[in-house]
């Protein structure tokens, strides 16, 4: 492992800051309001978006509110059991409610209806299919296609019985406010950084770091959870590989948005 | 219980206690203005098959919150408190024995996490456990007007746009863990991360203090 | 080389990730006969390369001409080779009895490790005695082993304990204390009773005396030592030492 990266080169042929292949499928769920298949190499997250209507908190009645949860089945690799969601499925669902707060992506006060009464709650269900390292990244790139990718109906309130009344005829997408990108690397013994890790790379490594970018260049999240201590100058050197990184998903992102729209 | 004043880098008041439980093989009590975590460690002793690793010592991290159960914020903090400890300590030279650090919180005044690292820091220390260096956290937080506050409360991190909690290594003040919240510019993180290197080098001068205050009976 | 930076801390507070340069001679000198003196490092200090790193938080201790160790007070107990602990006997399996000694992990004691034991003459041990024992084989990589025996074959005043007395436990460092060579702490209790007292690198301690209540009394004296200067202890044996009189 240390020889090849000596070279400048990894066992599956990558240069150490280079990411794998990004596949994205929107829209692949027909049941929910919003979907998104990401392919990282031979990782694969879907994410799916349902929307419900809730009432609002007392606390905040001008709000709705998004709630993420990442699901890592014993589907995706041998290292998961079946059972409770493990530490490890808890810290991602964890970061990525801290990314959705951070970015604001979303504004809470979007999914509104009316005040202290009605709004909207987006379950996104994100599930890992096939693990194979830096399911951060993925589940970020799934979460925001998927976002951007829902239709919620049109919702009024019935002035004389209260009660809410759906049109599904009239649909209108979400409105979302920035794009955060994750930018995953591994480091091995304070010296190596590589980008975008495999699982393999990453039961080696010393220590990982996700670093989530908008398009404003502004930071999400640094999230580094431990390992080995990382100097200025890696972090930098990081940062900058994450913007530009930004820049590829959005990219990305909007090709396939666009795609979808022509096809129909 | 000590007193650390502050000066340039603006801290509350710290206090630490070691050894203070008879039962844990290592205890702390870590005080931060109004926040205060106590820290228990059990170990090294006899670990379960399933989670034996046969050439380091399993660590396990539980953080307890002052009420109710652990959620999944918990578990969270407990992988980057973990993952913290894991790179200090030299796990290796106790091969197949678990190590259990609890931490109870007393009370939340901010800068919760940050006392966390701390407390178990204190507490590995008190244990005995072999560490090849020693880590601190420091909280930031970003207030509307951009200016940046060292170890905030919990109203002054409410009303914060950004907050940052980084783990510190001792021997060359590098970044150990980061946590963050909120967007900020990396001009303000690189700001943060030097404020928060600067902060280090007091709490490590209070490490050393109370250590030393505490052995001064036996020297 | 020696070093005189570490010499300079002696007696001082040290705590993990403290560092010492140490200047490397590797190459011998032929004209010179003695070899230049290397510390040597003792519990909670390391050697990488040509750097001395502190893992433990503690007093720097040395001994001449340059040995330096960590003096810190833990309550767990580590295994190590040629220390004797005090142990209970958890389970016979086979040839070899399972003896709890506070550690990570249970230690082998075999039956034939006995003064005098043979395959046909067996030691009389039970289930739940406890033993005065050695350490034969202590790393972090094999199971700890006990003997009662010297290398020589003698008893050497361990092996299982009689009936009566009491076993309890205190910190490490109060027990490095008891067993140094010019201990006031025990210079202190002769004094005071006369009493049995076995002394386990574990942190065990068992004591005998003539009635049930000074065998506790000691017991008590013991524990409270361990958070008390010097001559905070001396006031309390003096006070018990009346009040016993």
């Amino acid at each position: 492992m240390f020889h090849f990266q000596k070279e400048n080169c990894r066992p599956d042929g990558r240069e150490l800051s280079e990411f794998r292949t990004t596949t994205l499928n929107i829209g692949s769920i027909s049941t929910a309001n919003g979907s998104a298949l990401v392919k990282l190499g031979n990782t694969t997250i879907i994410c799916g978006i349902k929307a419900e209507l809730a009432n609002p908190t007392v606390e905040a009645p001008g709000k709705g509110y998004i709630v993420p949860n990442v699901d890592l089945p014993p589907l995706c690799s041998s290292r998961f059991r079946p059972g409770p969601p493990g530490e490890q499925a808890q810290a991602a669902s964890q970061f990525i409610a801290d990314v959705i707060e951070s970015s604001e992506l979303i504004k809470a006060e979007d999914l509104c209806i009316e005040r202290g009464k009605l709004c909207w709650v987006l379950y996104c269900d994100i599930m890992c299919l096939d693990y194979d390292g830096n399911i951060l990244d993925a589940c970020i790139i799934a979460l925001l296609a998927a976002l951007k990718n829902t239709q919620l109906p049109e919702v009024t309130i019935n002035k004389e019985t209260c009660a809410p009344e759906v049109n599904s005829e009239k649909r209108r997408g979400l409105t979302i406010h920035k794009h955060p990108v994750g930018a995953s690397f591994c480091v091995f013994d304070d010296s190596i950084l590589i980008v975008d890790p495999t699982a393999e790379e990453e039961s080696l490594s010393t220590a990982q770091l996700t670093v989530v970018t908008d398009e404003a260049d502004r930071l999400c999240s640094l999230h580094k959870p431990g390992g080995t201590p990382l100097s200025g100058e890696k972090l930098q050197e990081c940062i900058s590989r994450a913007t530009t990184r930004q820049r590829e998903i959005q990219k990305l992102i909007d090709k396939v948005i666009c795609s979808v729209k022509t096809e129909k | 219980m000590e007193v650390c004043e502050s000066s340039k880098v603006s801290l509350r008041e710290f206090g630490c206690e070691q050894n203070l439980l008879s039962r844990p093989d290592g205890s702390a009590s870590f005080v931060q203005g109004d926040t205060s975590v106590m820290a228990g460690v059990y170990g090294p002793a006899e670990v379960k098959v399933s989670k034996e690793i046969y050439d380091r010592a399993t660590l396990e991290v539980l953080i307890q919150p002052k009420v109710g159960l652990p959620t999944v914020r918990e578990r969270s903090q407990e992988q980057c408190i973990r993952e913290t400890c894991e790179a200090s300590l030299l796990l290796s030279l106790h091969p197949r024995s678990s190590l259990t650090l609890v931490l109870q919180v007393l009370h939340d005044d901010g800068s919760l996490l940050s006392c966390f690292l701390n407390a178990a820091c204190m507490a590995l220390m008190d244990a005995g456990l072999p560490m090849s260096c020693l880590f601190c956290g420091v909280t930031c937080a970003i207030n509307t007007d951009g200016q940046i506050i060292t170890d905030p409360t919990a109203a002054q991190e409410k009303e914060s746009r950004a907050l940052m909690t980084f783990a510190i290594d001792c021997a060359k003040r590098r970044v150990l863990m980061s946590s963050t919240k909120g967007s900020f510019s990396v001009h303000e993180l690189q700001q943060c991360i030097a404020v928060s290197q600067k902060a280090s080098e007091k709490i490590f001068q209070f490490y050393r203090d109370s250590v030393r205050r505490r052995y001064s009976k036996n020297l | 080389m020696q070093v005189p930076e570490l010499l300079q801390r002696v007696g001082q507070v040290l705590l993990p990730g403290d560092e010492f340069r140490l200047d490397q001679e590797d190459n011998i000198s032929l004209t010179e006969v003695s070899r230049p003196s290397r510390a040597v490092c003792g519990p909670g200090l390391r050697r990488s390369g040509a750097r001395l790193l502190v893992c433990k938080s503690g007093v720097l201790r040395h001994k001449a001409p340059n040995v330096f160790w960590i003096d810190s007070q833990q309550k767990r107990y580590v295994p190590a080779k040629g220390e004797t602990v005090i142990g209970i006997v958890t389970a016979k399996a086979g040839d070899i009895f399972k003896v709890d000694v506070g550690g990570s992990e249970q230690a082998s004691l075999s039956y034939l490790a006995f003064e005098g034991a043979t395959k046909r003459n067996r030691p009389n041990v039970q289930v739940g005695d406890l033993v005065f024992a050695q350490f034969v084989v202590a790393n972090k990589d094999m199971e700890p082993e006990l003997v009662c025996m010297d290398s020589s074959g003698r008893a050497n005043g361990m092996g299982v304990f009689g009936s009566g007395g009491l076993l309890f436990t205190v910190s490490l460092g109060l027990v490095r204390r008891l067993l140094s060579p010019l201990s006031e702490l025990r210079s202190d209790l002769e004094q005071l009773f006369p009493c049995e007292l076995v002394v386990g690198m574990n942190g065990r301690l068992w004591v005998r005396s003539c009635s049930v209540q000074q065998t506790l009394i000691v017991a008590n004296l013991l524990q409270s030592s361990d958070s008390m200067t010097a001559p905070q202890r001396k006031e309390l044996f003096r006070k018990v030492q009346q009040g016993a009189l």
